[in-house]
């Protein structure tokens, strides 16, 4: 592997192994249960590997980001060649920062060996929650014992930096039981938590059955409450569902937080390359065919990059600078930061000088806000 | 030559859906009048909001010839009738254009509702009333027992009445020899000056309007000058006829007895007023027919078009429909919350809902309409009178020396036993009660005289819940009365809102102020901030609510990079935004606040 100079532009790889054992009742991310597809599948993405990795010769890879569907279930023998093959073909920096989504379930010691073996260092568990009813509820397939096991043998096989994934707003959850659920997993010692609120997605199975979840209310009660815990257990609040220990920033989610550059292969990822945005096909079958992009995106007007910009930034706590955003798009931020104004007094929003950022209760009409923000700052003929 | 003997003028009254529209089918099949391949179903009711709702809104007429048993044929004149207190002069006066009405009950069901108040009416116009009993092939058919009951409830012979179902076409001829023996011919004098009773009356972008009439005495023909006695209109006649199921059918002329139409190129409905006399305007009759009463817009809201830039079309819309509705009126208004529309006047409650229906699905209009009002009359300390029909208008309390509200003449027909239940009704509604009388030993009339207000509302729909049905109003304007009125205002977030201020009573100002604050507070989306909802009879507030501020609106997860997801969400929002209404500071959408506005349905 070469060395390269950080003249080079930064840049993040996310690898999507659209694979699951079986799917979680609420999930709306591309995967299939099929595992007759994995060998097919793993040369595809191998060789898009090696085309893309030849194009970004001007790079350096410094976040990894390998996701799903379930990535771990891919088994060690798949996910070696596929990091070896990163390795192989892309500049990537020697710190950077390599993640793979792991399931309790199929977390073993093979995999773990094979991932520490070709330089991942950071592992996130989807725990979701540590009540079993709960997790059989919206479909997972493990239990929080198994998720503890799987934690616990990631820390011995010598991975430190390790993130949960934690949900509230499930079915029939009280604050209390979800806040016990936060309690148990940081007694698991994580760098990192990602608490996400169930999202009905109306082309999930549990989407389709729209069960009754706890009233927005409860949901604002208890990620309240939840801030408040880790806030207390040292954690910093650095995005609206993302809480690490200092330090411990998921560095690879930070760039899609600041348009900074990606690339994501495979069925439905995303990329951010050059200006512009483009994604492959939710389709593992045309994936493996090699039909390739199925929307580029055309060149955006400035003002809507500029939207894209408030919208990301806003879901962190570092919140948007105007000097940046002016420095950035050649604007004037004026109508932006009236926009802002015009909320204060509701602890929704607060500044620092010319930074605003969003406050916990902000985060969580973070949607109204980015809107009302967003429209103050568009052209006149735009808004017709 | 015609004979007049041989012409039938009748109609058919019924309950919602005893089948009143199949035996009209049935009894045109019967007589050939329609083909089997024009036969549409329910031919009678042409309009699609009549035959969803299963109403007859406007009168309709249609002529059949059949021949009888006895070996003659028959002129038979079926005139369609209305079904609604709204229009109940429309009936009145589409009965008094007949000599007998067939009662159509249901062999299951049973006597109900509607058909009694009808029934009244027929009788009151000493109309021969003929008991058919319909949906004998129904397995819960009980043709004796629906006997017995029209005799003890009505008090009219139905032991012979024909068994019919017009569903299967059971028995159909039955009725209409039933008709000819037991309606009387018309009476009249074909050689008296013409005198012609108004029932109806239609715009058609050819003719004009085309007047339905039925002619009591003299003769009508191409040619001849006629006087509408209420109006004054003098026309030319151009062409009349019958009225056959597919359309008109011109004829040289139209004599003493017969149901048919006219036309004159006349250009407004409102010269050809339901219930005014046709005569000839050189040789008029003596004596105008009785009963005609002008109609008088009772109920005023504001109609807006959701999407402003409709306004030219709601325009349009309303002077088509106005073609052929005399009682519609509207003017233009503006509010701020609302932008442009008009201020209409209808008869009723129910005329204002088939407007705003038929100017939806026939114009393909979004309306937005404001709470429905009475005029009241104002006397102001400057000395001026002002009639009011729009809480915008409504002067500050200080101008005023004297308001009143428009009173009604009730008359509520019930058998005897509902009397305990409507009476505190009328109480609770500021009816002053007059008298009661015993039309018979059962059936009761009584007679109130209450504000026009407390009635155009949810009265006639409370009455029937509370009579199982069984009891009819009728109302009539009565006159102004002296009246402790308020004007009350509603504010969001401190901004009055011009659309949703009502005048009303002192008394009633506070629940009604009660009930539209939690239905706003019920329907507006909460927004960032907390938004009182207040209402205030001038600076005092007597009803608030708050609509909490918005707790959670995010999404959580970013999708691995998917900003384009994210995007389209929020332009999907500020889609939705786009069709909210901005009442000062605060956003609600439409049918938010079409919801607030659709009154009191407790």
């Amino acid at each position: 592997m070469g060395r390269f100079s950080y003249k080079n532009k930064p840049l993040g790889l996310y690898l999507h192994i659209p694979f699951c054992v079986s799917k979680c009742g609420y999930c709306d991310f591309y995967s299939v249960t099929d595992e007759s597809l994995q060998k097919d599948y793993v040369s595809a993405l191998l060789r898009h590997i090696r085309e893309y990795g030849a194009v970004c010769g001007g790079y350096t890879v410094d976040t990894v980001y390998l996701g799903g569907g379930t990535p771990s279930c891919l088994g060690p023998k798949y996910l070696g060649r596929i990091l070896q093959e990163v390795k192989n073909k892309f500049p990537l920096s020697d710190d950077a920062e390599i993640t793979v989504e792991m399931n309790p379930e199929s977390t073993d010691k093979k995999v773990l060996e094979t991932l520490k073996k070709h330089g991942v260092n950071r592992l996130s568990f989807g725990v979701q929650s540590a009540h079993d009813d709960e997790l059989a509820a919206i479909g997972r397939i493990h239990t929080f014992e198994q998720a503890k096991q799987a934690v616990d043998l990631a820390r011995e096989k010598g991975f430190d930096n390790i993130s949960l994934d934690l949900m509230y707003g499930l079915p029939g959850q009280t604050q209390e039981r979800f806040l016990d659920s936060v309690e148990q997993c940081l007694a698991l010692g994580p760098k990192h938590l990602s608490c996400y609120g169930l999202k009905l997605e109306p082309a999930t199975p549990m989407g389709r059955q729209a069960p009754a979840l706890p009233d927005d209310d409860e949901q604002a009660d208890a990620y309240l409450a939840m801030c408040e815990m880790l806030r207390k257990n040292g954690f910093e609040h650095y995005e609206i569902s993302n809480f690490a220990r200092p330090g411990f920033r998921s560095r690879h989610n930070l760039k899609y937080w600041d348009l900074s550059e990606y690339i994501g292969l495979g069925p439905g990822a995303h990329s951010f390359m050059n200006g512009r945005r483009f994604e492959f096909a939710r389709d593992i079958k045309a994936y493996i065919n090699g039909e390739d992009i199925v929307r580029d995106e055309d060149e955006v007007p400035t003002f809507q990059r500029q939207g894209e910009y408030l919208m990301v930034r806003l879901r962190t706590s570092d919140g948007v600078d105007f000097l940046d955003l002016e420095k950035r798009y050649n604007i004037d931020s004026t109508p932006y930061e009236e926009a802002f104004r015009a909320l204060m007094g509701q602890e929704l929003v607060a500044h620092r000088g010319t930074r605003w950022y969003l406050t916990e209760k902000g985060f969580l009409v973070s949607n109204s806000i980015i809107n009302a923000v967003v429209e103050a700052g568009q052209p006149e003929e735009e808004q017709k | 030559m015609k004979n007049r003997g041989q012409i039938r003028n009748f109609s058919i009254i019924a309950h919602i859906d005893h089948g009143k529209s199949t035996l009209a089918d049935r009894l045109l099949e019967q007589c050939k009048a329609v083909s089997q391949r024009e036969m549409e179903e329910q031919l009678l009711d042409n309009m699609d909001l009549e035959r969803e709702r299963g109403i007859t809104i406007k009168a309709r007429a249609v002529r059949m010839e059949y021949e009888a048993d006895d070996g003659q044929v028959y002129e038979m004149n079926l005139i369609d009738t209305p079904g609604h207190v709204d229009f109940n002069y429309e009936v009145s006066r589409s009965l008094a254009a007949c000599e007998g009405a067939l009662l159509v009950v249901d062999a299951a069901q049973g006597i109900e509702a509607q058909t009694l108040g009808n029934t009244y009416l027929a009788l009151e116009h000493d109309l021969e009333v003929v008991p058919v009993v319909n949906k004998i092939d129904l397995p819960a058919a009980d043709a004796p027992r629906v006997k017995q009951e029209i005799e003890d409830i009505i008090g009219i012979p139905a032991e012979d009445a024909p068994e019919i179902s017009a569903k299967m076409g059971i028995n159909i001829r039955s009725v209409l020899e039933r008709v000819v023996s037991d309606i009387p011919a018309p009476a009249g004098d074909g050689d008296a000056p013409l005198r012609a009773l108004v029932f109806d009356s239609q715009y058609d972008p050819y003719k004009g309007v085309i007047v339905y009439m039925r002619l009591m005495d003299g003769r009508i023909a191409p040619g001849m000058r006629v006087k509408m006695m209420a109006t004054g209109a003098e026309f030319q006649v151009l062409e009349c006829g019958y009225l056959l199921p597919l359309g008109l059918s011109p004829q040289q002329e139209l004599t003493a007895g017969e149901v048919g139409y006219f036309t004159a190129s006349i250009k407004n409905v409102a010269d050809t007023r339901v219930g005014d006399t046709v005569t000839e305007a050189g040789r008029p009759t003596a004596e105008a027919l009785p009963g005609y009463r002008p109609a008088r817009p009772m109920v005023f809201c504001g109609i807006y078009t959701e999407d402003g830039s409709k306004y030219p079309d709601l325009r349009d819309a309303l002077e088509k429909l106005q073609l052929n509705d005399a009682a519609l009126s509207f003017e233009p208004e503006s509010s701020v919350a609302l932008g442009f529309g008009f201020r209409c006047g209808f008869l009723g409650m129910l005329h204002m809902e088939i407007i705003q229906e038929r100017l939806e699905r026939e114009f393909d209009l979004d309306l937005v309409t404001t709470l429905p009002s009475v005029v009241y009359e104002v006397k102001k300390t400057d000395g001026a009178t002002l009639f009011c029909d729009n809480p915008h208008d409504y002067p500050d309390p200080v101008l005023i020396e004297e308001a009143r509200e428009p009173f009604v003449k009730a008359t509520i027909m019930t058998p005897q036993e509902f009397v305990g239940n409507i009476m505190p009704m009328c109480q609770e509604r500021r009816g002053v009660f007059k008298d009661m009388q015993y039309l018979d030993a059962n059936l009761v009339e009584l007679h109130y005289e209450m504000p026009t207000g407390e009635i155009i509302y949810d009265f006639f729909d409370a009455l029937k819940a509370r009579t199982k049905g069984y009891a009819s109003l009728d109302y009539e304007f009565l006159d102004y009365r002296k009246s402790d009125l308020v004007k009350v205002d509603m504010l969001l977030n401190g901004d009055q809102v011009d659309a949703l201020s009502f005048i009303a009573h002192r008394e009633k100002a506070y629940g009604r102020a009660r009930r539209i604050c939690e239905k706003l507070k019920e329907n507006i989306p909460r927004q960032l901030f907390e938004v009182p909802v207040q209402a205030a009879i001038g600076g005092k507030v007597i009803a608030r609510e708050t609509v909490k501020a918005m707790r959670k609106d995010v999404l959580a997860k970013c999708y691995g990079g998917d900003i384009t997801r994210k995007k389209k969400l929020l332009e999907k929002q500020k889609e939705g935004k786009k069709k909210m209404r901005s009442l000062g500071t605060v956003q609600i959408p439409t049918e938010a606040f079409m919801a607030v506005l659709k009154l009191d349905e407790e």
